[in-house]
């Protein structure tokens, strides 16, 4: 909270709880804590990740499938699902302060919808289901496994098109909130979620799930491509201007008003 | 401004809740729980037992819950004039309701695809009708992040005379809370937490019921004071 602190202390000492942008705050600070849960739900507590490989043994599937704590690991990730949809909406917010047509924004909220079903709820399901219900027949577990892997790390569609709505909107917005540079940098995320479409085919090597390739050359990337980005989405709220707050996009709902969007 | 069109959206509201009535006179199979207890070759007796009915929940509540979400975009709607610094908590409002709007969906083809051919192995069954029980009950999380951030909302609302009255932030909080419970259903088996259970399906389900039926009351006071603060007469 320290950069926050000094924001407002630049602001004539308003006290943190007063500034005018806590809301967008508030929704900003939420995205570490949900991330650092992410993590520890996909690492320590269920050892989904790194992920297993697709070509492991039926014993070895079984075994995992039936681990307790992916039970812990599902029910703390159902409770901090709703946070993934505030961490979009913070990315949301800049691009609509863009000049870009609101295409942009509404691609990305769609976007953000599907994902946070099919890249984090479905598969952790999946894989919490096995657990459930110890009793199912191995094949069920082993499909299970599958379609938990594959939907976690071969869910490309929908994150292809929001880092490439958020990277296009950036490289044409003229009122410079997000720095040029980062636009050309997501456009690279764009492409290294495509190197994940192998994991649908290949069973093991570098193109399978947990492949060097299709995995970890991704998470590489990924990482502090995220960081970067969360960075200069908290520069760009700290940058706006007070006279730019508070502009209701419904009046440009209203009849005969100037369109708010060029 | 004209305020006509949110009253139509507005009022599909009691439209779903009059469908609901109908579903749970009519196909009164979900009314107490299956427990999370029942053995595949239970689970499989049951939805053969009970074709008709489950086919009419499945028919009955897909539409039931897409008749809720014109209630949720016009709570979206009023989040937008509300005056916070950014549209922030309206977005995550929006992309939360989706999300939820599919979970529900979910839950509902997979017991239709269950009882679409009940003759499948029982383990099958079985395992759509614990995928559909999950999607059903646990999602929690949403509807959470949904009235924090509305209440959040409605706290830092700078507007001088406010969109919503401030009660209706600190109700939004309780019922967050009492939602939370429903998450652990993925852990338990028996007892209030299970899928069952007091705290999991009859506390949530009745919170949820309750919320809506509050929220159609406050929207209507909403709509109706934007519609006088715009002189508007329709």
């Amino acid at each position: 909270m320290t950069e926050l602190a000094v924001d407002t202390a630049n602001r004539s000492a308003v006290p943190w709880f007063k500034n005018k942008k806590l809301d967008q705050y508030i929704c900003f600070w939420s995205v570490p804590v949900f991330y650092t849960l992410f993590g520890l739900v996909f690492v320590p507590l269920s050892y989904m990740m790194p992920p297993r490989s697709p070509a492991a043994g039926i014993a070895e599937v079984v075994s995992f499938m039936q681990s307790p704590t992916l039970l812990i690991a599902s029910a703390i990730l159902i409770l901090v699902l709703g946070l993934s949809a505030v961490a979009n909406a913070c990315y949301a917010v800049q691009i609509r302060r863009m000049s870009v047509s609101p295409v942009f924004l509404y691609a990305f909220l769609a976007g953000s919808m599907v994902g946070a079903i099919v890249g984090c709820l479905f598969p952790m399901f999946c894989f919490g289901l096995g657990a459930f219900r110890p009793g199912y027949d191995p094949e069920i577990l082993a499909m299970l496994y599958d379609f938990g892997y594959l939907s976690f790390i071969g869910s490309l569609g929908c994150f292809c098109l929001n880092w490439g709505v958020l990277s296009l909107a950036i490289v044409l917005d003229k009122n410079a909130i997000l720095p040029k540079w980062l636009g050309y940098y997501t456009a690279w995320q764009f492409a290294t979620e495509l190197f994940a479409a192998t994991v649908w085919i290949a069973k093991d090597g570098p193109f399978a799930w947990d492949g060097l390739m299709a995995f970890w050359f991704n998470i590489v990337i990924y990482v502090p491509w995220q960081i970067i980005v969360y960075v200069c989405v908290f520069m760009a709220i700290k940058n706006q201007s007070e006279t730019e707050l508070y502009s209701s996009e419904l009046e440009s709902a209203a009849p005969n008003e100037k369109l708010a969007y060029s | 401004m004209n305020t006509r069109g949110q009253q139509i959206m507005l009022w599909t509201t009691p439209v779903g809740g009059a469908l609901f009535l109908i579903a749970y006179l009519m196909f009164p199979v979900l009314t107490t729980p299956m427990s999370p207890l029942m053995s595949p070759e239970a689970v499989a007796e049951f939805f053969n037992n009970n074709l008709t009915s489950i086919r009419g929940v499945v028919i009955f509540a897909n539409l039931i819950g897409a008749s809720l979400v014109p209630f949720f975009a016009l709570i979206a709607v009023h989040m937008l004039r509300i005056a916070n610094s950014s549209p922030v908590f309206a977005y995550s409002y929006i992309i939360a309701v989706g999300v939820s709007l599919s979970a529900f969906i979910l839950a509902d083809y997979c017991w239709g695809v269950a009882v679409f051919r009940p003759d499948r192995d029982p383990q099958l069954i079985s395992l759509l009708n614990d995928m559909a029980w999950f999607f059903f009950i646990t999602p929690v999380g949403l509807l959470v992040v949904q009235n924090i951030c509305l209440a959040l909302s409605i706290y830092l609302d700078a507007n001088e005379e406010p969109i919503f009255p401030r009660w209706v932030a600190h109700f939004n909080v309780v019922t967050a809370i009492l939602m939370v419970p429903g998450a652990f259903a993925v852990i338990y088996k028996t007892g209030p937490l299970a899928w069952d259970g007091s705290l999991s399906f009859t506390l949530r389900l009745a919170t949820f019921t309750v919320y809506v039926a509050v929220m159609f009351v406050v929207l209507l006071g909403v709509v109706r004071k934007q519609n006088e603060n715009s002189g508007g007469s329709q």
